[in-house]
């Protein structure tokens, strides 16, 4: 089983330098939530869908998509129904569209990010643009982790069934209680690996306090002011509308 | 190997001793050794012995992260350390450790192997050079765009002695490296680090079994934190009693040269088989009886059964094989080849895709979760994935609990559980605080508590010394001939030769051969499927017509020529 979303492609996506990224992210990020309307919102959909299709990573869209069908469909249905000036009206239908769409892309725009970043590259990025590197490193090891994690997990839980143990039984509260037995033994686990991890790290000179070098350094070009551009130009765009009031949804205005 | 030197070795201490605050216990007490460039030294020692507490002084992770008191100097590279932390020995130093889990993290090899070196600020191209050198040293050239998580145990092993490598240390410390891997992964670890030894590094291997380390320089024997034997393999393997008294599994070749009175040692089966030729032994005639299968009823039965995990490989093809009432069985094969999903077919973890198993006449799938716990115990193989009471006697209680037994039955069930492991006077002990084999008869403990007719292990001695895997083998004997049927997944020649009954081998998802122990240990092609390597006793058996697989059936073989003098 695998968990990372890391796709091994040779797509100019993946050439963009992390930096870009990150930053071409973030932009996106900021242009998905300025404005409400639905119709406004669908040419940053659209950019992120184009930027999936480059990526050629439709194939970690349709692995999520129990992720992202539930978050649209409740995300819609909520915002309609709760909308603060009486809900089920066109404009709420309209609001409660416009958030749904802008949770969907700010998690495809995140699907496009990891489908085309190692960690390690991210972990690059991010201490490029100031993070300190061993919080960047920390940060991405985690993502390295989650799999480990999730493979003891499972294994505790088969060998606590071989004990008898059964967890949909009872209430609430018996229930959460039957996962001690799972709880304990993958956080003791954990420990004892993070223990090991942090030795195996300064044994290879994690903390040596030498400047450090890179072997495989990503380079900047064409690709990435192309990225940057586009990028900028949408937000730019989104900013102009956002100053002029365009495309916003305000209850009760 | 020098114990008085003045000049500093590539690798070495001198009276190094070692005492860890919580719980106060001396680890290590005047240990002196030396190893020079290019020398491979093992070092063997029962658990708590005091081994990785040495390797962690050698490369200063104690006292830079675990707090002790420590006397006595450590030598790298040619000189004594003085204040030098771990954080100043990176580069110098490498460690490898048992769980190669835990010290790769990178998306691929080659960024794997240029971790350390980043880390050491070495210039591009010169860095690049080195990841390309680190990885044909240890032959994975072609591999560096791998994902490391989808390499094998014995690839993943030899990436880490590649990141390691690729640092230019100078000396080496490897913690039980080939522990967790198979046979055929543990000789590549092995194979890998005797070329290292041409490139000049000093590596220092802790090791439990003997066989593995006979190409080594010297091997140092501990106990109680002291070095108390040290020699080239030829000489020590043979003190047999100075392995069992630091409770390290002693060379079967040794043990059967003193069971027939030789003297000296033989590492060859070729050349024992001479020497014992030369000494007037003889091997009795066969007697041509297999050994009898005792007739007992079917307790489970596998038909046609192939499974698939979710969006990956056939992972079992056509499996058939029925397992009878009081049976032991020795399941084998390589790392990945299928053991253990065919294992939880059996115990209902898993599911057939297509075929059918049936438990005593019924089909598994039908059987209430439940019952089926209650009928096949499972012991994983790491003791951890299932400990977690505060106090031993409600670790052992759990299942039966869950049964819904209370009040005396549970409490006798519960001691007899922990008697039947050896660990009774415990029962109010927190689990954490008992050592890996203790907390393996635990696991095993918590099992047999449910009162399972079957009990099947997932390779129960991984990680534990000879004394404790010894323990374990008894307990399942003694367990097997109350009545209990066990399986075992193992990977040790000895344990197949020394307690099963039955061997069923699988190869690439498909069991291709089931049969006795002795036909398996005997016979090259079937242990080359496994990815075993023949027993040396039972080499040395084929070699002079006999086919006994322990020392002792082959003494017991063994005739006295008349009119030959034995040996001196």
């Amino acid at each position: 089983m695998t968990l990372s979303l890391y796709l091994e492609r040779a797509t100019p996506l993946h050439r963009v330098h992390p930096v870009t990224k990150v930053v071409c992210m973030v932009g996106t990020f900021v242009a998905t939530f300025l404005l409400d309307e639905p119709l406004f919102i669908m040419p940053v959909v659209a950019l992120v869908a184009s930027a999936a299709a480059i990526a050629r990573a439709w194939v970690n869209f349709c692995r999520l998509r129990w992720i992202f069908l539930p978050v649209f469909v409740f995300t819609l249905a909520i915002w309609t129904l709760f909308y603060p000036q009486g809900g089920a009206s066109e404009e709420a239908l309209r609001f409660g569209l416009g958030m749904a769409l802008k949770l969907v892309t700010f998690l495809g725009t995140g699907v496009v990010f990891l489908s085309t970043t190692t960690i390690e590259e991210a972990a690059y990025g991010l201490s490029c643009l100031g993070m300190p590197y061993r919080m960047a490193f920390t940060l991405t090891l985690s993502f390295r982790l989650v799999p480990l994690f999730l493979d003891s997990a499972k294994a505790v839980v088969e060998a606590q069934r071989c004990r008898g143990l059964e967890f949909s039984r009872g209430g609430p509260l018996e229930r959460f209680r039957r996962y001690v037995p799972v709880i304990v033994p993958v956080f003791m686990g954990g420990l004892r690996r993070a223990d090991h991890m942090a030795i195996a790290l300064e044994v290879r000179g994690f903390s040596c306090g030498r400047r450090r070098s890179l072997v495989t350094k990503p380079a900047a070009g064409l690709r990435d002011a192309v990225a940057g551009v586009v990028a900028a130009a949408v937000l730019v765009l989104y900013l102009f509308w956002w100053w002029n009031g365009t495309g916003l949804i305000r209850p009760g205005v | 190997m020098g114990a008085e030197r003045q000049k500093a070795p590539a690798l070495g201490a001198e009276d190094l001793c070692c005492r860890y605050r919580e719980p106060d216990v001396a680890a290590l007490v005047g240990v002196t050794l030396g190893l020079e460039s290019g020398e491979l030294v093992a070092l063997m020692g029962a658990s708590g012995a005091g081994k990785t507490t040495l390797l962690k002084c050698l490369n200063r992770v104690i006292p830079s992260f675990e707090s002790a008191a420590l006397s006595g100097r450590v030598a790298v590279g040619g000189r004594w350390l003085e204040r030098e932390g771990i954080r100043d020995l990176a580069g110098e130093v490498g460690m490898l450790f048992q769980d190669f889990e835990a010290q790769l993290f990178s998306t691929d090899v080659a960024r794997e192997v240029a971790f350390g070196v980043e880390q050491l600020g070495v210039e591009t191209d010169e860095a690049r050079k080195r990841v390309e050198w680190a990885l044909s040293a240890v032959g994975l050239a072609g591999l560096s765009r791998r994902d490391p998580s989808t390499l094998s145990g014995g690839q993943k092993q030899r990436v880490a002695v590649a990141a390691l490598l690729a640092m230019r240390p100078r000396a080496m410390l490897l913690d039980e490296p080939a522990t967790d891997l198979d046979p055929q992964g543990r000789g590549e670890v092995y194979e890998t680090l005797g070329r290292l030894r041409s490139q000049g590094l000093a590596i220092l291997s802790v090791e439990h079994e003997v066989e593995s380390v006979l190409g080594a320089d010297a091997i140092l024997l501990m106990r109680g934190g002291r070095i108390v034997a040290s020699g080239r393999p030829g000489e020590i393997a043979s003190r047999v009693e100075l392995f069992e008294e630091a409770g390290v599994r002693p060379f079967e070749l040794a043990r059967l040269f003193r069971s027939l009175g030789l003297e000296g040692l033989a590492l060859s089966a070729e050349e024992a088989a001479s020497a014992i030729k030369r000494a007037g032994w003889k091997a009795a005639e066969e007697d041509g009886a297999g050994e009898q299968m005792r007739a007992q009823g079917r307790l489970v039965s596998l038909e046609g059964v192939s499974f698939r995990y979710e969006g990956g490989e056939v992972a079992l093809r056509e499996v058939s094989f029925t397992i009878r009432e009081g049976e032991f069985v020795a399941l084998v094969g390589r790392n990945g080849t299928g053991k253990t999903t065919l294992a939880k077919q059996i115990n209902g973890l898993l599911r057939p895709g297509s075929g059918r198993v049936i438990w005593r006449g019924r089909e598994l799938a039908t059987m209430p979760r439940r019952e089926i716990a209650a009928s096949v115990g499972y012991v994983f193989q790491n003791p951890d994935h299932q400990l977690f009471a505060p106090t031993l006697f409600e670790e052992v209680a759990f299942g039966p609990r869950n049964f819904g037994l209370g009040g005396a039955a549970l409490r006798r069930r519960v001691e007899e559980a922990i008697a039947a492991v050896g660990l009774e006077g415990l029962e109010d002990k927190d689990p954490f605080w008992l050592s890996k084999g203790e907390r393996q008869r635990l696991a095993i403990a918590s099992v047999i508590s449910l009162d399972p007719e079957m009990l099947i292990l997932d390779e129960p001695t991984t990680g534990l010394d000879y004394r404790q895997a010894l323990e374990i083998m008894r307990l399942l004997e003694r367990l097997n001939r109350q009545g209990r049927t066990v399986v075992m997944i193992t990977h040790s020649p000895w344990l197949v030769a020394g307690y099963a009954g039955r061997v069923l081998v699988m190869e690439e998802g498909e069991l291709r051969w089931e049969g006795a122990p002795k036909e398996f240990l005997l016979r090259e092609e079937l242990l080359a499927r496994a990815g075993f390597e023949m027993p040396p006793v039972a080499a040395v058996s084929r070699r002079l017509g006999s086919r006994a697989v322990t020392v002792e059936e082959l003494v017991g073989k063994l005739k006295k020529q008349e009119g030959v003098d034995r040996e001196k």
